[in-house]
């Protein structure tokens, strides 16, 4: 069998499944029997695919995912998180189209403490949506905020798909982390700065209504008391690497911990609290590690079949620059994000694309976290980004699916903006990881 | 029919359970092997190697349960711009596919797993395993799988003929 009919079969053969509706962990171990059939060399290598796929989630790490989640998952599960949004909104009182821009930053606080984009806009949308709305907030300057910062939940660390693409891509795990934060940062901010000066020039999208009535202790009292302490779980996941106490895959154990010690101490936690969040837990993480032990042996069929090095030759061989090369496979990314989930996107195409990347001898990390905001583009382009259909999912029905698709084109603008400065100056992705 | 179901789904459910005390007690392994290795109280190093076996018990223990609860997530784009019965006898075809291939990987699981019994293998790392440790789960989750997705036709055969609502992000 040529590769070019062993990337049809394997390809097409996912690809079809895929879109058949069977669950993505079982396209891939259909798939992967066939090849195993085929490729490695019939009933030895049925063997070979069970020995490999029960290898392939037997790693330390991986274990960053579930505890990653389990972060946001205590959090949102004791109500501690809600406190959050009160005490931020105490404290900047003054500012203009002040419950947006107290989205952007109680969803940044988030994003650096759970792992989840969904849990976040979910938790968003049903508490401050209908909060603005009722302020009389244009129903774009309320749902976008609110999906954007859902969607850089990816990008700052932790994040469980960021373990998820470090592990299936090869890249360092812990770089990725680290790399993320800037460009989430910069995001964040962004939005800041763009919510202000809109709501600032039309204030009418964006009353503020009454002032607080506050003074004194009894404004930052929720801030000190709520956010301040959260952020020592973040201190402890990265603290404790930085300091050499634990590696990254510890910290994330030690920041699940330090979550749990968190809401106890402010007396959130109970025994059905807890496993609440274990349960919300191991549905994300144990659903992915499945995904995991599928794709690792359809890259391994991949290159067996020869599928792999046909098509690395292919497109080295065209003689195009690696900036090229590179812009092509993000452009084939955002293109998949119409359509396809952001675990789908990884197992299509990473065993196709980090051979190139590798071969090219272009910076990883940087790819990588380019690769992650082409997942975020992903979450926030119409018609099927996931975060437009949970915002839809939590809106009110005068909310239409027109205003929440308005409502993000600007965040989407600013997101593009910032891949394509990552693309022409890597450092905004790579200097911060370089440092560790 | 139903009932039989039921019971299954409480099997299936007792070992999603089991899997969550599973996450909590590697939680716990992991941050206590970091402390006792900084105070030099105790030597925890074969840890790591019990917590890896615990993220691959957990998720082959949970795997059945999310398959019933509809967690395992799949791009469901055709399936829903397709006319409902459509959709629906694509379901179908996805059911049967998900029976085969689990029937299939449990029988070879088993297979692989009887070998390495019968061998004697052992996996020498920190700590000495027998081999077939590591891929018994295997065989118990795709033997679970294989008999929910027969319980999961049924559903559809009763069911109103359109496609399912199923996870469709992990995000």
């Amino acid at each position: 069998m040529t590769w070019q009919q062993a990337s049809l079969l394997l390809f097409g053969g996912s690809t079809a499944l895929l879109f058949l509706g069977l669950p993505v962990a079982f396209s891939f171990l259909v798939v992967n029997l066939a090849g195993a059939l085929l490729f490695l060399g019939g009933e030895p290598g049925l063997g070979q695919l069970v020995r490999n796929g029960s290898a392939s989630i037997t790693s330390f790490s991986l274990t960053p995912i579930p505890l990653f989640v389990l972060m946001g998952e205590v959090l949102f599960h004791t109500g501690v998180a809600l406190k959050v949004i009160d005490g931020i909104e105490r404290l900047i009182r003054r500012m203009p189209a002040r419950l947006a821009v107290v989205a952007v930053v109680a969803g940044t606080i988030f994003s650096a403490i759970s792992g989840s984009t969904i849990a976040t806009t979910a938790m968003l949308g049903s508490l401050m949506l209908p909060l603005m709305l009722q302020r009389g907030y244009h129903p774009t300057m309320a749902c976008g905020p609110i999906m954007a910062i859902g969607a850089v939940d990816m990008l700052i660390p932790p994040s469980a798909i960021t373990v998820l693409l470090g592990s299936l891509s090869g890249i360092s795990i812990s770089k990725l982390l680290v790399g993320g934060v800037t460009p989430g940062f910069i995001l964040s901010l962004s939005f800041i700065a763009y919510i202000v000066v809109r709501a600032s020039l039309r204030p009418a999208i964006a009353p503020n209504g009454p002032l607080d009535e506050h003074r004194g202790w009894e404004r930052v009292r929720p801030f000190l008391v709520y956010v301040l302490p959260l952020a020592t779980i973040f201190g402890v996941v990265v603290g404790s690497m930085i300091a050499g106490w634990a590696t990254p895959t510890e910290s994330a154990a030690l920041g699940s911990m330090a979550t749990i010690l968190v809401t106890a101490c402010y007396r959130a936690l109970t025994p059905a609290r807890l496993f609440a969040a274990l349960k919300g837990t191991l549905v994300i993480s144990a659903m992915i590690l499945f995904i995991i032990l599928g794709a690792t042996t359809f890259s391994q069929i991949l290159s067996f079949s020869g599928a792999t090095n046909g098509l690395v030759q292919t497109v080295t061989s065209t003689g195009l620059s690696p900036m090229a090369i590179v812009a092509g496979m993000l452009a084939l990314l955002i293109f998949l994000g119409l359509f396809v989930e952001q675990i789908s996107m990884m197992m299509i195409t990473l065993p196709v694309f980090m051979p190139i990347v590798n071969q090219l001898g272009i910076d990883t990390v940087w790819f990588g976290i380019m690769y992650l905001i082409c997942m975020q583009l992903g979450l926030l382009l119409p018609p099927h980004g996931m975060l437009l259909m949970t915002m839809r999912g939590v809106a009110p029905a005068e909310v239409r699916m027109t205003d929440i698709f308005k409502a993000v084109t600007p965040y989407v603008a600013m997101t593009m903006l910032l891949l394509v400065a990552i693309f022409f100056w890597p450092a905004i992705a790579t200097w911060l990881p370089a440092r560790f | 029919m139903q009932t039989i179901s039921r019971a299954y789904g409480q099997l299936l459910y007792l070992c999603f359970s089991l899997a969550c005390l599973i996450l909590l007690a590697m939680t716990v392994m992991i941050c206590a092997d970091v402390f006792t290795r900084n105070t030099g109280l105790a030597d925890l190093s074969w840890s790591n190697e019990i917590s890896e076996t615990m993220l691959s018990a957990m998720t082959m223990l949970a795997a059945p349960w999310l398959l019933r609860q509809g967690q395992h997530i799949r791009v469901d784009i055709l399936l829903q711009a397709l006319p409902a019965r459509a959709g629906w006898a694509c379901e179908w075809a996805a059911d049967l596919l998900g029976f085969a291939c689990s029937v299939a990987l449990a029988y070879h699981g088993w297979l692989v797993t009887h070998e390495s019994y019968l061998g004697g293998g052992m996996i020498t790392k920190t700590l000495v395993t027998p081999e077939w440790w590591g891929t018994a789960p295997w065989v118990l989750s795709f033997s679970l799988l294989s008999l929910e997705f027969l319980f999961r036709m049924d559903r559809l055969r009763k069911a109103e003929h359109r496609p399912r609502h199923d996870a469709v992000s992990a995000s």
